[in-house]
């Protein structure tokens, strides 16, 4: 669960730490067997980022004071036709 | 002059409120008018300047557009600019109010060449002749290529541009801002271009005017909003864009407001804006600059395809090396099962039970050696202890005491012995007290008495060393001189005799040194065969 707080490239450092660990041998067969569901669970997590189908663009417009508020979502139509 | 020659005095055009016939007769009754002070035909300096500014307008009715140099250009606190236009025969004094001169690009400055577009009108104050400019562009480069190079110029020289100054893109950002127009070219390929490269990327749009009046102004505004709002959005990169157009359409770029606020903001920026030819001003002061919309995204995110191969390589290797270490470890574990631990399971053990033979072997022996080594030196320590015992001790006190007993028994029995002894020799005595035995007692004390003094007469002196020699007749030689050679003699010593030959001729002449120092006698003594005793019978060096 903790490697869910991992933001992506963090994740993929992780995973290529691990690939080099496993790779260099000096670690015991045991560590290496959980050191490889970590990197394959690390994958898994990398994929399902990079995978999201949908991409979005939120609006932001200005709100109160100097904040930024999210105000709907970039019509996909609204682009398409424009020149 | 004839005022009918003038050519801008033409009565029958003078229309208008200031151009009324009123004024028209009046100027027409002052230069018909008489003489004296003020002949009615003399003009006021007012209604001159009028019909000269009534004349101009005549002459120019519309703008006009007027090519020169500039000179004597001031900037006045008001914001008005003031400045002469000339060329080479000419001159002619210009203005250019504040609100007309609020949309100019570029500064004007001495020497620059412009085309200037206006009016021609009179200063009444001044009765001067002014060029009242509207608009004005530089000649040759145009306005906005000047206003370009001098902004350029001033944020160079600010380091605004400095490649120091410019931060990192995330390679892989968390979540991109856009400060762009929400419909035109530049949104469309920019989002194409996400979804293609990373589809999943949370993306935020801030819509702004990318061109027109306070086009530059809210685009400022917006950077530096979306860049203190880039915290709460996770917003880790920027994307400034706007697709090509005319470099009027892209101005908003490069304005200084955009560029500063573009150098102010924290967060890194990718500005894309128009075509590959474009650079604007924002371009230059962003962090990194991409050609259009299109690159920038491309270098705002990674290519997903990339890392998802990328990904997969990890895994085969992943995957490749775990199953690599566990054949390893399998042929590890088959070798070791072919070691003759294994094949032998007693080999080791049996080796150890010889090992611990060994070591008892060696331990019993140590031991013995040391067992010896104790005894050795408990022996005369076990002697001096029973010395020590009671018993001993006892022992040798009652042998002590008999010895003491005994010692004391003897003394106690030697002195009634002795008592009895005396009593006998007493009672001895007593009995040969008769005359008879006296008798008898006196010969035998008188026998013993000759026997004494027989042998008392040289024997005595012959115990002490000496000897007496005789001649063959038995008579004593008393003197050397006495001896023959060839005699017989027999020399007499305490336990025995000894017969000798007196040798050489003269027993006078042999013995004559006999008187002599003792020294010489040694080498007479010496000499075996002649064994002469001289008259030393009490000398101190006699010899037995």
């Amino acid at each position: 669960m903790e490697q869910e707080k991992l933001t992506f490239e963090k994740a993929l450092e992780r995973l290529e730490k691990i690939v080099s660990e496993i790779e260099g041998g000096k670690v015991p067969l045991e560590q290496s067997i959980e050191k490889y569901a970590d990197g394959i669970g690390l994958i898994k997590q990398c994929r399902a980022i990079l995978e999201t189908a949908e991409q979005k663009i939120k609006l932001l417009t200005k709100g109160e004071g100097q904040s930024l508020e999210i105000s709907g979502e970039l019509e996909e139509s609204e682009d398409s036709e424009a020149v | 002059m004839c005022p009918s020659r003038l050519p801008f005095f033409d009565p029958r055009k003078a229309r208008g409120p200031r151009r009324g016939p009123d004024v028209g007769s009046d100027v027409t009754a002052e230069l018909t008018g008489g003489t004296g002070a003020a002949p009615p035909s003399a003009l006021s300096v007012t209604a001159l300047v009028m019909r000269i500014k009534a004349a101009l307008a005549e002459a120019f009715p519309q703008r006009i557009t007027v090519v020169g140099e500039i000179s004597n250009f001031k900037l006045h606190s008001s914001g008005h600019l003031y400045f002469r236009l000339k060329d080479d025969g000419a001159a002619i004094d210009a203005a250019m109010w504040r609100q007309s001169a609020a949309k100019l690009r570029f500064k004007p400055y001495d020497g620059l060449e412009v085309v200037v577009e206006g009016r021609v009108d009179m200063y009444e104050a001044r009765g001067q002749l002014q060029l009242y400019v509207e608009q004005m562009t530089p000649k040759g480069a145009g306005a906005l290529e000047l206003a370009f190079r001098q902004l350029k110029e001033k944020l160079q020289k600010e380091g605004l541009f400095e490649q120091a100054a410019k931060k990192p893109i995330p390679p892989f950002p968390r979540a991109i801002g856009l400060v762009t127009s929400q419909t035109g070219a530049a949104i469309r390929d920019i989002r194409q271009t996400l979804r293609r490269r990373w589809s999943g990327i949370p993306t935020y749009l801030v819509p702004v005017a990318v061109q027109g009046e306070g086009s530059a102004a809210a685009i400022a505004e917006a950077i530096g909003l979306l860049d203190a709002q880039a915290g709460r959005y996770q917003i880790d990169t920027i994307i400034l864009a706007r697709g090509g157009g005319s470099m009027e359409d892209l101005w908003a770029f490069n304005e200084e407001i955009v560029a500063r606020a573009v150098f102010a903001a924290r967060t890194p920026i990718i500005c894309g804006v128009g075509h590959e030819v474009d650079v604007t001003i924002a371009d230059m002061v962003a962090d990194l600059r991409a050609a259009t919309p299109t690159a920038a995204a491309e270098l705002a995110v990674p290519d997903s395809r990339d890392i998802l191969r990328h990904l997969a390589t990890c895994q085969n290797r992943l995957t490749r090396s775990l199953r690599d270490q566990m054949t390893s470890c399998a042929q590890c574990l088959a070798s070791a099962s072919r070691s003759v631990v294994f094949r032998d399971p007693t080999w080791r053990l049996r080796s150890h039970a010889q090992r611990l033979d060994e070591l008892s072997h060696r331990l019993r022996a140590d031991l013995g050696h040391l067992l010896a080594a104790h005894r050795r030196r408990l022996e005369p320590l076990t002697g001096r202890l029973a010395g020590l015992h009671p018993a001993a001790l006892a022992q040798r006190a009652r042998g002590r005491l008999e010895r003491l007993t005994g010692r004391l028994a003897w003394a106690l029995g030697g002195r009634s012995k002795r008592a009895g002894e005396a009593l006998s020799v007493l009672a001895g005595r007593l009995g040969s007290a008769t005359p008879a035995h006296r008798i008898r007692l006196l010969r035998q004390h008188l026998d013993g008495a000759a026997r004494q003094l027989e042998s008392m007469s040289y024997r005595s002196v012959l115990q002490r060393g000496f000897s007496v020699t005789r001649g063959s007749d038995g008579e004593i030689l008393r003197s050397a001189l006495a001896a023959r050679a060839g005699q017989q003699i027999t020399t007499e010593l305490i336990d025995g005799r000894i017969a000798s030959r007196v040798e050489g001729d003269s027993a006078a002449a042999q013995a004559a040194p006999l008187p002599e120092t003792p020294a010489a006698a040694p080498r007479k003594r010496r000499d075996k065969t002649t064994h002469t005793t001289g008259p030393s019978l009490f000398g101190p060096e006699g010899e037995t």
